[in-house]
C-alpha cells in the first residue's frame, strides 16, 4: 500500500466479527440455553478501507448497529480487528502505547469519566497527573479550554448538580486536557438540547481550526454532521458504501432539487414542461423538480420568461434522504 | 514513577473529598468494626473454655492472629474492596474504555483509584491488638523481629491483593463477580484462627492452594519470634508469583475485552 | 386464587421470569452457595480441637448441626437491600412504583426463584459433606423435615423484613446498604452460624434470645439436626417477630414512597 505522508489514519480492509450466544425467550429457551450454549459469528464491520489526512473532520453515518462505534473503537485501540489493518499516526492503536494514547482522546456521549460526587475540577487535576502535565500547564490549559467552552464556576460545582449540557462540556474539557491531536467522538451531543448541541458544535469547529486536530465523529443528529463534517463516511450493515463530501452525498442521493414558483398570472402545466418535471400546479403556484446541473439555467430562464412574485429553491432534507437510503439498503 | 506517585496522591485526596459527603458511612464502619471484633474475640474465647488451647496456640498468641486479621481486614476495606468491586462497574458501564485509553497502567489505575478512609481505624486497631497481645505473650521487640513482621505482612497483603484482583479481573467475562468475592471472603475468614488448629487437609489447602496461612498465621508467628526463615523466603517467592500471575491474567483478560467489547 | 391481592397468573409469571433470570446467573449462584462454607470451617475447628466435649456435644451431633446451619442459611439468605439500592440509584425504581405490584413482592419472587436455583448446588455441597463425614449421615423424619422447612421459611421472612426496613431507608439516604452491616454483624455472631448457641455462657444466651437472630439459624437448624429444641416457643417467637416487623416495614415504606414522590426524584 502506498503511504502518502499526509495520511494520518489508514484503515485497510478492516473487519470485525463478534461471537454471540443465542438464547430463545421464555423458560424453555432458558433451559435449553442452560445445557446447550450455541454461538455464532456476527460480522460488525466488513472489509472497510479509507484514509484520513491530518486536520480533517470526518463524520461517520449509519443506522443503529451499522458498525460505526465498532469502527471508531478499532481506530482508537479499544477493539482488536479480526482482520485488516489500522494505522493512526504510525501507531498500531490496539497496542495502546503511551505515546499513542497521549495523542488521542475519546468522548462517548453516553458514558462519563468525571467523578460524580465531586466538581469537574478534581477530575481534571487527576487527568492532568495521569497525562503527566505539571500543575502550571494544567491550569493554563484548563483556563484556555474553559474559555472556549464558556465554562466558569460550573467547574467547581459537583458534577451531579450540573445540567446535561454543562456536564458534556466538562467531559469534553477533561478529554482535551492533554492536547490530543486526534479526537474520537461517539455521539458527543446525545441527549443535549438544541442550544447546547449548537455550542458543542461551534466549539469543535473552532478547536479544529485553532489546533489543526483531526476529528472523527459519529452522531445521530444530521445537524452535527452538516455543520462540522465536509467529509462523511457512510456505513451500512458493516460495509462502507459512501466516502466523500457531504454535498455530493446529497447530490448522489437526490439528483434533483425542488423549485417552487409563485406567478403573477395563472398558467397551464404544459408551459413548464420544458423546464423540469412538474410536481404540482395550482392556479398561480407551481412546483418543479429540476436536476442539479441545470438548476441555474432553469432559474434564470424562468425569471426572464414569466412574471414571478416569489421563487424558492428547496432541498429534500438530508435526514430524510439518508433515512430513505438506509431503508433502501443500497445505492450505486 | 513520579507521575504514578502524583496520581496516587490526587486519587486519594479526591477520594477523601468525596467521602466527606458521606460522614454517616464512617460511623457505620466504626460500629461494624467494633461489633465484629467483639464477636470474634467472644467466639475465640469459647475455644479456650476450660483452660484448653487452640492448635497449641495460647489465648494471647491467638489474639495476635485476631489483630493481624483485623489489620488486613482494615486494609481490605480501605483499599481492596472499594477499588476491586468497582471493576465490574467499569466493565458494565463501559467506562473501562476511558481507563484503557489513559497513558497509565490500567491495573494500577483500577487498584488504587479509591481509598476508603473508614478503613483506617480498623488498620490502627488491628496493629494495636497485635502489639498489645504480643507483649502479653512475652515478646521483646527488636529491629530484626519488626522487619520480619513487616515483610511477612507485606507478603500476606500481596497474596491477598493478587487473589482478589484475579477474581475482580474475571468480571471481564462474568458480569457478576460479587459472589466469587463472597466465596473468597468466606474462606479468608478461616484466617481468624491459627492454621495448626485445622485438620491436616485444610492446613495443606490453606498453605498452598489458598494461602490463608501467609495472611495471618505467619505474620503472627513473625512478631512472636517463631517464624522460620525458610517460610518467609517461600512466602516472598509465592507472593511474587501470585502478583506476576495477576498481571499476566489482567493482560489476558484485556485482550479478551478489547476483542469482544462493543 | 389470590395471594396478597395477586392473581395466581401474576405470581406464576413473576416466579418463572425470575427463575429464568436466575438461571442466567447460575454460576454466580453456585459460587454464592459455596460462600456459605463458614459453618464447615467452624465445624473443622470444633472437631479437630475436640471443643464439643466441653459443651456436652459429640462430633456427630456437631456435624449435623453445622450442616443444618449451612442448609438453613442457604434458604434464608436475603439481599433485598442491595438490589433495592441498585434499582433506586439507577432509576429503575420509579417505573416499579407505578406498577400495580408492591416493589417488595418483586424482590420476594426474585429471592424464591434464587432459592430454587440454589437447591441443586446446596444439595451437592451437603452430599460432599456426607462423603467426607460418612458417620454423620442422617435422614430427618418427615415431621422434622416439615417443621424445619416451615421454620426456615419463617426465618427467611424475618430476615427479609429486617432487611426491607433497612432498604426503606434508601428513600432517605443514598447508601443504606452500608447500614446493612449493622444487622449483619450481630446476625453473624448471634444466629448460631458459627457456634451452636448452647455453647454460649448463659447470660450471653439470655441476651441473644431477646433478638431475632437465633430464630434465623439456630432454631431451624436444631430442628433439622434433631437436637433438643423448644418447638412451641420457637415458632411463637418467629411469629411474634413477623408480627412486629411486618407493620413496621409497611409503615416505613409508605412514608418512604411519600417522601420519594414529594422529592420528585
Amino acid at each position: 500500500m502506498h503511504n502518502n505522508p499526509s495520511d494520518l489514519i489508514i484503515v485497510d480492509q478492516l473487519s470485525k466479527y463478534y461471537r454471540v450466544a443465542n438464547k430463545q425467550p421464555g423458560f424453555k429457551g432458558t433451559l435449553k440455553h442452560f445445557f446447550d450454549r450455541r454461538s455464532y459469528d456476527v460480522p460488525a464491520v466488513t472489509n472497510i478501507s479509507f484514509k484520513i489526512s491530518q486536520g480533517e473532520v470526518v463524520g461517520f453515518l449509519g443506522a443503529n448497529g451499522a458498525g460505526k462505534t465498532t469502527l471508531l473503537k478499532m481506530m482508537c485501540g479499544l477493539i482488536h480487528p479480526s482482520t485488516g489493518l489500522v494505522d493512526v499516526g504510525g501507531f498500531s492503536p490496539q497496542r495502546r502505547q503511551t505515546a499513542f494514547l497521549k495523542e488521542i482522546t475519546l468522548v462517548m456521549g453516553q458514558k462519563q469519566q468525571l467523578i460524580w460526587d465531586l466538581p469537574p475540577m478534581d477530575s481534571l487535576y487527576v487527568n492532568a497527573a495521569v497525562y503527566g502535565l505539571s500543575d502550571h500547564e494544567a491550569k493554563a490549559r484548563i483556563n484556555e479550554l474553559a474559555d472556549m467552552l464558556e465554562l466558569g464556576e460550573e467547574l467547581t460545582r459537583p458534577v451531579r448538580k450540573l445540567s446535561l449540557g454543562q456536564r458534556m462540556k466538562s467531559e469534553i474539557l477533561a478529554a482535551l486536557l492533554h492536547k490530543p491531536s486526534v479526537l474520537f467522538l461517539d455521539e458527543p451531543t446525545l441527549g443535549l438540547d438544541v442550544n447546547a448541541q449548537a455550542r458543542v458544535r461551534s466549539f469543535l469547529s473552532e478547536y479544529n481550526k485553532r489546533t489543526g486536530a483531526t476529528i472523527l465523529l459519529t452522531s445521530h443528529y444530521m445537524a452535527d454532521i452538516t455543520a462540522l463534517c465536509p467529509r462523511v463516511i457512510c456505513i451500512h450493515k458493516g460495509s462502507l458504501f459512501y466516502d466523500g463530501d457531504l454535498d455530493s452525498l446529497a447530490n448522489s442521493l437526490s439528483p434533483s432539487r425542488e423549485v417552487k414558483v409563485e406567478l403573477k398570472n395563472s398558467c397551464s402545466s404544459d408551459q413548464f414542461e420544458k423546464y423540469g418535471e412538474v410536481q404540482d400546479l395550482n392556479d398561480r403556484f407551481v412546483c418543479l423538480l429540476v436536476s442539479r446541473d441545470k438548476l441555474t439555467d432553469v432559474v434564470s430562464n424562468l425569471l426572464t420568461d414569466f412574471d414571478i412574485i416569489d421563487l424558492e429553491i428547496g432541498d429534500p432534507p438530508i435526514e430524510q434522504l439518508i433515512g430513505e437510503l438506509f431503508i433502501k439498503g443500497d445505492i450505486n | 514513577m513520579k507521575r504514578y506517585i502524583k496520581t496516587i496522591r490526587l486519587f486519594w485526596s479526591t477520594a477523601f473529598a468525596s467521602q466527606l459527603e458521606y460522614q454517616l458511612n464512617f460511623l457505620i464502619e466504626l460500629l461494624a468494626m467494633l461489633g465484629t471484633l467483639l464477636g470474634s474475640v467472644f467466639i475465640l474465647s469459647l475455644f479456650f473454655t476450660g483452660g484448653r488451647q487452640l492448635g497449641d496456640w495460647t489465648w494471647e498468641s491467638a489474639l495476635v492472629i485476631q489483630g493481624v486479621y483485623t489489620f488486613l481486614d482494615g486494609l481490605t476495606n480501605a483499599l481492596l474492596r472499594p477499588n476491586l468491586t468497582e471493576i465490574v462497574n467499569y466493565v458494565r458501564e463501559g467506562t473501562l474504555d476511558y481507563v484503557l485509553l489513559k497513558p497509565i497502567d490500567s491495573q494500577f489505575w483500577l487498584s488504587v483509584k479509591k481509598f476508603s478512609f473508614a478503613g483506617l481505624p480498623e488498620i490502627i486497631l488491628g496493629l494495636s491488638i497485635v502489639f498489645w497481645a504480643a507483649t502479653q505473650s512475652g515478646t521483646s521487640f527488636s529491629f530484626y523481629l519488626l522487619s520480619v513482621f513487616i515483610i511477612s505482612l507485606f507478603v500476606g497483603f500481596v497474596i491477598l491483593y493478587s487473589v482478589w484482583f484475579l477474581i475482580a479481573a474475571s468480571s471481564i467475562w462474568f458480569v457478576k463477580t460479587w459472589n466469587a468475592t463472597e466465596v473468597l471472603r468466606a474462606l479468608l475468614a478461616a484466617g481468624r484462627y491459627p492454621i495448626s488448629a485445622y485438620p491436616v487437609i485444610l492446613r495443606f489447602i490453606f498453605t498452598l492452594v489458598l494461602p490463608v496461612a501467609f495472611l495471618t498465621t505467619f505474620p503472627a508467628e513473625a512478631i512472636l519470634g517463631e517464624l522460620q526463615f525458610n517460610i518467609l523466603f517461600f512466602g516472598l517467592i509465592l507472593s511474587s508469583l501470585f502478583f506476576i500471575f495477576s498481571r499476566f491474567f489482567w493482560k489476558f483478560a484485556l485482550k479478551h475485552y478489547t476483542s469482544a467489547s462493543s | 386464587m389470590r395471594i396478597f391481592g395477586l392473581s395466581f397468573k401474576v405470581i406464576k409469571t413473576l416466579l418463572t421470569t425470575q427463575y429464568a433470570y436466575m438461571l442466567e446467573y447460575r454460576i454466580e449462584i453456585a459460587l454464592w452457595a459455596l460462600s456459605g462454607v463458614l459453618p464447615f470451617i467452624m465445624f473443622s475447628l470444633w472437631s479437630q480441637n475436640d471443643v464439643g466435649n466441653t459443651f456436652g456435644l459429640n462430633d456427630i451431633g456437631l456435624a449435623r448441626y453445622f450442616l443444618s446451619a449451612f442448609l438453613v442459611r442457604q434458604f434464608s439468605v436475603v439481599w433485598v437491600v442491595f438490589s433495592f439500592e441498585e434499582d433506586s440509584l439507577s432509576g429503575r425504581l420509579s417505573p416499579y412504583l407505578l406498577q400495580p405490584l408492591h416493589p417488595l413482592l418483586r424482590y420476594v419472587a426474585a429471592h424464591l426463584a434464587e432459592q430454587a436455583t440454589r437447591l441443586p448446588f446446596a444439595l451437592a455441597i451437603a452430599i460432599t459433606f456426607f462423603v467426607l463425614n460418612p458417620s454423620s449421615f442422617w435422614l430427618p423424619s418427615l415431621p422434622q423435615l416439615f417443621l424445619a422447612y416451615l421454620s426456615t421459611h419463617l426465618a427467611f421472612s424475618i430476615a427479609f423484613l429486617l432487611q426491607s426496613l433497612v432498604a426503606a431507608l434508601c428513600f432517605w439516604t443514598e447508601k443504606s446498604s452500608a447500614l446493612e452491616r449493622l444487622i449483619f454483624v450481630p446476625y453473624l455472631f448471634l444466629s448460631g452460624l458459627l457456634v451452636p448457641l448452647s455453647a454460649f455462657p448463659s447470660n450471653v444466651l439470655k441476651v441473644a434470645m431477646l433478638t431475632p437472630f437465633p430464630y434465623l439459624i439456630n432454631f431451624p437448624a436444631r430442628i433439622l439436626s434433631g437436637m433438643p429444641v423448644d418447638i412451641f416457643n420457637g415458632f411463637l417467637a418467629q411469629f411474634l417477630w413477623i408480627l412486629i416487623l411486618l407493620p413496621s416495614v409497611s409503615i416505613l415504606w409508605k412514608l418512604g414512597v411519600k417522601r420519594y414522590t414529594a422529592m420528585g426524584a
